[in-house]
């Protein structure tokens, strides 16, 4: 087992493994930071919308840390509402609400935060994207790797490869699903559904109807060998039942 | 050998080729063959890299005898052969206040330097390695092998050496944490990526003495038992990447690279990779991604290279000019070494002065040299004698120090107390012409294309920067903008992720804190007191100092100056652009500014 280390966060004492991130003791121990970057079903954090900085105070020195990314590596101090931590987080969502003025989320999430005198930023017009990457992410993790950010500075965004339909998107709404600020636009008939600029068919399922997603984001799932299922998840566990219901009526 | 002449130096370094150098030491050459000398004396057309004094050049030199012409063209082919057995060809030698100077040594500009990273740059052909060797080249290594790692690692220490990509991380330091780790593969790496706009330091470094970046780098992959090496190279810098894979070549080819070094059990293989084309890339983590194959974005890592880097291993990264001292810290020992500099920053640092300044190029002194030592008793001076403004160093991550700091010392330390840092070594001079808002904004609007956009208080924080700074440019700026550019400022320094965002502000911040009353100048009056910023200047000419030469309307690209030969000129409001041309060209000050009514 490795070393234990009682740190503050708060003013509260909370005990932890040396190495584990600020974030997850805190949130173990109910202290609340926001985080927008930062999300479960991935290992690894991108570590970019810098909403979750809190100050670290050791060996006498105060510094402001990610608290996503941090680990704890000894006794120390931890403030994740200091007036500073307030004033440069007030700042980061201005900064981030005048990027991306459609997500709407940003207000929520600063409600608490004195957001004055951020009148004078300009604003993109119609954007919703605040370059938190998880779309990115999840498509990396399914392994399709469809979208990346693309191009550097003020001009980053998330996109296919040379803004072309990718050959390797599936139509899995994954990205979509993940985005904090609803920013991945799709849409859906009754046969087909469009993101990334692809068109896709849609399948459903041969019992209810339901959509099952697209031929290529099923075959993706099951593998290159598997068997496409024909019905949906709900309809396969009820189809089950029944024939467990049929087998044991003649036991 | 005539006269004390064996060879003829034609410095053939980016700079001196743009002026003509090649064309220089081939008419030489052709003079020497006519005279059928050539036998005697052997033209140099040696890509010696540059010699320093960019600006003054070509320069060429007679060796061992050290007579330095400067300014040469083709047509004095002639006079500088007559001059072998003859006396110095007046006109080619170097003048200050009516002094003229044979020798290299005299030359302020050179007396005042020491040389430890240059010692070899513009004397040897970096495309000889037996040049190299002649002097010294490879002794240092030749100690280490009979060293342990060890005691390598202490004379590194002994020397004090600190990392000069800009940080000033003790190497020692940094090499006996990774050499304390127990995983290989471990790598060493040179950052050669020198991104900042008007610095040329490394670039130089790699062009004119490749085995001397070469050397340090086998020297410290001695030191943490590191078996392979990458070098990489600014995308730009073609002649740096030759000349540094012509070494690499040599040395292997020598049995100086390779399975056995110089005989030993010892191995290294070193590699070169292309950059990634962009500022962010010379920050470590970014770098690594990119020699990774990876897009060259910082990574948040609270856990240092020297433990995880390159593919996760053990990594030393260290700038051209950190691993190009190396070679003689070993051969000499490093407590020489540490006797020049200051008590915490010890030996040289080469610095590329450009800007306003008589003789910009590069210098390498000791630390703790003042700038005013730099920029006046070097530098000679602000051209023109035009009054002295301000001094950027340290580039995009820099700031701006006015007239009332020049006698700091330069080192690493001192320079971030006044939010400014001494940087990599780029230094650019501005004299009273020079607007400190639109010097911000510059730097502002690179930054906007050079981060890499990852996170939220660089990528936005620069955006609205760059908006605020052109609105104050433009006559647009408001109350409150100041104190909004330090908020935003502020919060970069603290959450950026990486380095770059970190310092970004650093040229605002500093601008702010020195040159307040140009902004408010800018806001408050919609004056630039500088006269720069189109939209808030008008041009007229003082008509009683005219000489009516003209020089304004020929440097005119908007045709907006009319005026006949020896009477008084005039700027014709509607066509002026603004664009300050006629003010540089005027020779008599007669070129006025003032501020457009709105
Ligand atoms: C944005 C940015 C750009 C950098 N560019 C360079 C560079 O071009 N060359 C360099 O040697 N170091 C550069 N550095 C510093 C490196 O990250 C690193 O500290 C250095 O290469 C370590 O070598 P040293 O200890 O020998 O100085 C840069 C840092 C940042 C944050
Ligand atoms: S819909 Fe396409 S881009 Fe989005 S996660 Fe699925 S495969 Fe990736
Ligand atoms: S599209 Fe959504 S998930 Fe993707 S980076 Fe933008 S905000 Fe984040
Ligand atoms: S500070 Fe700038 S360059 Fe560094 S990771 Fe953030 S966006 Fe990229
Ligand atoms: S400021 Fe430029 S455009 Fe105007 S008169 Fe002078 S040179 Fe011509
Ligand atoms: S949640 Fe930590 S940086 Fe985004
Ligand atoms: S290139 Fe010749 S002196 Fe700089």
């Amino acid at each position: 087992m490795s070393e234990m280390i009682t740190v503050t966060i708060d003013g509260i004492e909370c005990t932890c493994e040396k190495g584990e991130y600020i974030y997850d003791v805190a949130k173990r121990n109910g202290i609340f930071i926001p985080v927008l970057c930062r999300h479960d079903a991935f290992p690894d954090h991108r570590a970019c919308c810098r909403i979750c900085i809190v100050e670290v105070e050791q060996r006498g020195r105060t510094k402001v840390v990610t608290s996503c990314v941090y680990p704890i590596d000894g006794e120390c101090e931890i403030r994740t509402n200091s007036e500073r931590i307030q004033e440069e987080r007030a700042v980061l969502f201005a900064l981030l609400g005048h990027r991306a003025p459609e997500a709407e989320v940003l207000d929520d999430m600063s409600a608490s935060l004195d957001m004055s005198g951020f009148k004078r930023l300009i604003s993109v017009d119609n954007e919703k994207c605040i370059l938190c990457g998880l779309c990115v992410q999840a498509c990396n993790a399914l392994g399709t790797g469809a979208i990346s950010t693309v191009q550097r500075g003020t001009d980053k965004k998330v996109d296919t490869p040379y803004d072309k339909p990718s050959e390797f998107c599936v139509g899995c709404l994954s990205c979509a699903n993940v985005c904090p600020t609803g920013a991945i636009e799709y849409s859906q008939t009754d046969a087909t559904r469009t993101i990334w600029n692809r068109e896709f068919e849609l399948v459903r399922c041969a019992e209810c109807g339901e959509v099952m997603g697209t031929p290529e984001s099923i075959r993706h799932a099951v593998g290159a060998e598997g068997d496409a299922p024909t019905v949906c998840d709900s309809c396969r566990k009820k189809r089950l039942a029944d024939e467990m219901m049929h087998t044991y009526r003649y036991v | 050998m005539i006269n004390g002449t064996e060879n003829i130096l034609v410095c053939c370094g980016t700079g001196c080729i743009a002026n003509g150098a090649l064309g220089v030491a081939d008419a030489i050459e052709a003079e020497l063959a006519a005279r059928g000398l050539s036998d005697d004396v052997q033209v140099k057309v040696t890509r010696t890299g540059c010699s320093g004094e960019c600006e003054q050049g070509p320069i060429v030199r007679f060796m061992p005898r050290d007579l330095m012409y400067y300014r040469v063209k083709d047509r004095d082919a002639k006079a500088i052969v007559d001059s072998l057995d003859g006396e110095p060809v007046k006109k080619l030698l170097f003048k200050k206040d009516g002094q003229t100077y044979e020798h290299m040594d005299d030359n302020p500009f050179y007396a005042l330097q020491h040389k430890v990273v240059l010692r070899d740059v513009g004397i040897i052909d970096p495309l000889n390695i037996d040049e190299y060797i002649a002097r010294g080249g490879y002794e240092g290594l030749k100690k280490a092998l009979q060293m342990t790692p060890d005691e390598i690692i202490t004379e590194v220490e002994k020397s004090g050496l600190r990392g000069k990509g800009g940080a000033g991380f003790p190497t020692g330091r940094k090499w006996r944490t990774a050499a304390g780790y127990d995983v290989f593969p471990k790598y060493i790496v040179c950052n050669g990526d020198e991104g900042d706009p008007g610095a040329f330091m490394d670039g130089s470094t790699m062009e004119g003495s490749p085995h001397a970046v070469i050397e340090g780098m086998i020297i410290g992959a001695l030191a943490i038992g590191a078996e392979e090496g990458v070098l990489y190279i600014r995308d730009e810098y073609a002649l740096a990447r030759d000349h540094i894979q012509h070494a690499i070549d040599d040395a292997y080819a020598a049995g100086i690279l390779g399975e056995s070094i110089m005989g030993t059990d010892h191995k290294l293989d070193l590699s070169i990779v292309r950059g990634g084309g962009a500022f962010v890339c010379g920050e470590s983590t970014a770098l690594m991604a990119s020699i990774e194959g990876r897009v060259g974005e910082p990574r948040a890592k609270y856990i240092r290279s020297v433990q995880r880097g390159l593919f996760d291993h053990p990594t030393v990264l260290n700038n051209v000019e950190s691993l190009a001292s190396i070679p003689t810290i070993l051969r000499e020992g490093g407590e020489k070494y540490a006797e020049v500099g200051t008590e915490k920053s010890k030996g040289t640092k080469v610095f590329a002065m450009v800007g306003k300044v008589k003789h910009t190029g590069l210098v390498e002194v000791p630390m703790g040299t003042t700038l005013r030592t730099l920029i006046y008793d070097i530098g000679g001076g602000i051209i023109d004698d035009r009054p002295f403004k301000a001094i950027q160093t340290g580039g995009p991550s820099g700031g701006c120090i006015p007239e009332e700091l020049l006698d700091l010392p330069v080192d690493f330390d001192t320079l971030v107390e006044y939010g400014a840092m001494m940087g990599s070594g780029g230094m650019i001079v501005m004299d009273d012409r020079s607007c400190m808002v639109e010097v911000a904004r510059y730097y502002v609007d690179f930054l906007c294309e050079e981060s890499c956009g990852k996170c939220t208080p660089c990528r936005e924080g620069l955006r609205q920067m760059r908006a605020i700074l052109t609105d104050i440019c433009e006559g647009r700026g408001k109350p409150g903008d100041i104190e909004l550019l330090e908020r935003i400022g502020r919060t970069m320094q603290d959450a950026s992720l990486c380095a770059l965002g970190r310092t970004a502000p650093n040229p605002v911040m500093t601008t702010i804190k020195f040159f307040r009353d140009e902004y408010e100048a800018h806001i408050d009056r919609r004056e630039c007191p500088a006269g720069v910023c189109a939209d808030l200047t008008q041009f007229a000419i003082d008509a009683s100092a005219c000489t009516g030469c003209g020089m304004c309307s020929r440097a005119c690209p908007a045709g907006a100056i009319s005026g006949e030969r020896k009477e008084a000129h005039v700027i014709d409001p509607a066509k002026c652009i603004a664009c300050g041309s006629c003010r540089e060209a005027c020779r008599f000050n007669a070129v006025l500014t003032e501020r457009r009514p709105s």
